[in-house]
């Protein structure tokens, strides 16, 4: 997984001084409520925010992302340290999102052959055509928009790899496709989200 | 390499930076433009990681949870005797404010059930009162007496239920027919409640 940025807010600052993230585990394996809401608050926005990007449902995000905290909490006792927690923690919010997917019969990744051809739902080529630019002009809020509207399995290889960070081989893993795959549901991940970003400009311009 | 293998080349390399797609994208403004924007989309979709906020309903849950499973266990914390006697009827202050909070709720639902056009007026006659008889600061100091550390996440949780309360009171002002601006100010109120019944909870010997 990619190192991600050092971003911490002030407030987690400020609460990070006051109770380390070793101390809040050490303590949450007592049993302690205040070592237990410290590290949730550290990591609720990382992991509600996965569900929710996966899911694109605030109320089936809100559930996974209790699940997860749960199943965390339950085994923290067996925590030793080796990996970073919020390795561990990330993992493990992952693979309570898939089971869910899995569960309701939807596909952690696309199920079309990447090799052959005549597939309907990959980008329409637009080569030489009129086209509404988007370079450096994507804001958060569009780009979020565009991938709730992702089918499941695409959307599930974009937010692993070009949001959470995690390299092809460790989705390989984790979803179980090949590398391969991977990569070419990303590239078509990305190339449904321009079509769709592009849609939404046209439908603006349209309005104004 | 034409524009078709240019688009097949991305998947292996995105950032079309391999001597064959540079060649390409130096002779083709439109292939250099997807290259663009994909880049673009990469960029952005970092923007998407922890950008989003759970409610405070799931916390709540957690904790629910966690002490039906024993999970959580009462510390051990020796207090002298003025200190115990405020942290066991300190809760006590917590209980009007809470107890407001939660009858504005019950009211406001049963008044939406009966006549929605006048939801809103008893909102805002109710609304104010139970401001009135909140005092957000000593609350504040009562959870840093009793737990500093959960004090900056009260303090936090407070500062955006009130935020809520603003907005969904702004709205329901604007229009007071509006039932989903008073079902909003209803679930602001609620969730100010449960934040001093949390409180109240942790205080409770």
């Amino acid at each position: 997984m990619r190192p991600e940025k050092k971003t911490l807010t002030d407030r987690r600052q400020r609460r990070g001084d006051e109770l380390s993230e070793a101390a809040a585990i050490e303590r949450a394996k007592q049993g302690d409520a205040e070592a237990f809401q410290v590290l949730y608050d550290m990591h609720k926005r990382r992991v509600y925010s996965l569900c929710l990007r996966m899911t694109a449902n605030t109320a089936e995000a809100e559930d996974l992302a209790q699940e997860a905290f749960l199943q965390l909490y339950r085994k923290i006792a067996t925590f030793r340290g080796e990996s970073a927690f919020s390795t561990w923690l990330h993992r493990l919010s992952v693979n309570v999102v898939l089971m869910h997917l899995r569960k309701k019969g939807l596909p952690v990744v696309s199920l079309e052959e990447t090799t052959q051809g005549g597939d309907d739902d990959s980008p329409k080529k637009d080569f030489g055509t009129e086209d509404v630019a988007l370079a450096g002009s994507i804001d958060r809020l569009h780009l979020q928009k565009a991938v709730e509207s992702l089918p499941p399995g695409y959307r599930s290889i974009f937010v692993l790899h070009d949001v959470e960070g995690y390299e092809h081989n460790e989705i390989a893993k984790i979803v179980g496709c090949s590398i391969g795959n991977s990569k070419s549901q990303l590239h078509k991940a990305r190339m449904k989200l321009r079509d769709l970003l592009k849609l939404q400009r046209a439908e603006k311009a349209g309005k104004a | 390499m034409n524009c078709i293998e240019l688009e097949e080349s991305l998947v292996e390399s995105e950032d079309g930076s391999s001597r064959e797609q540079r060649a390409h994208l130096s002779a083709c403004p439109a292939c250099s433009g997807l290259v663009e924007e994909l880049r673009s989309i990469i960029a952005t979709a970092v923007e998407l990681r922890g950008s989003a906020e759970p409610s405070p309903q799931v916390w709540n849950s957690i904790e629910m949870v966690l002490r039906q499973e024993g999970l959580i266990r009462p510390q051990p914390t020796p207090r002298p005797a003025l200190s115990s006697f405020s942290a066991r009827w300190g809760w006590a202050r917590w209980l009007a404010p809470a107890a407001a909070a939660v009858l504005l709720s019950a009211g406001i639902l049963l008044y939406r059930a009966s006549v929605a056009d006048k939801l809103a007026q008893q909102v805002s006659v109710a609304a104010p009162a139970l401001d009135a008889g909140m005092d957000d600061n000593d609350f504040l100091q009562e959870i840093a007496a009793q737990s500093p550390q959960l004090r900056p996440v009260y303090e936090d949780n407070l500062r955006r239920a009130n935020e809520y309360i603003r907005d969904a009171q702004s709205a329901v002002n604007e229009d007071p027919n509006d039932a989903e601006a008073a079902r909003s100010l209803m679930d602001a109120y609620q969730q100010k409640a449960m934040l001093f019944n949390i409180a109240m909870d942790r205080s409770l010997p």
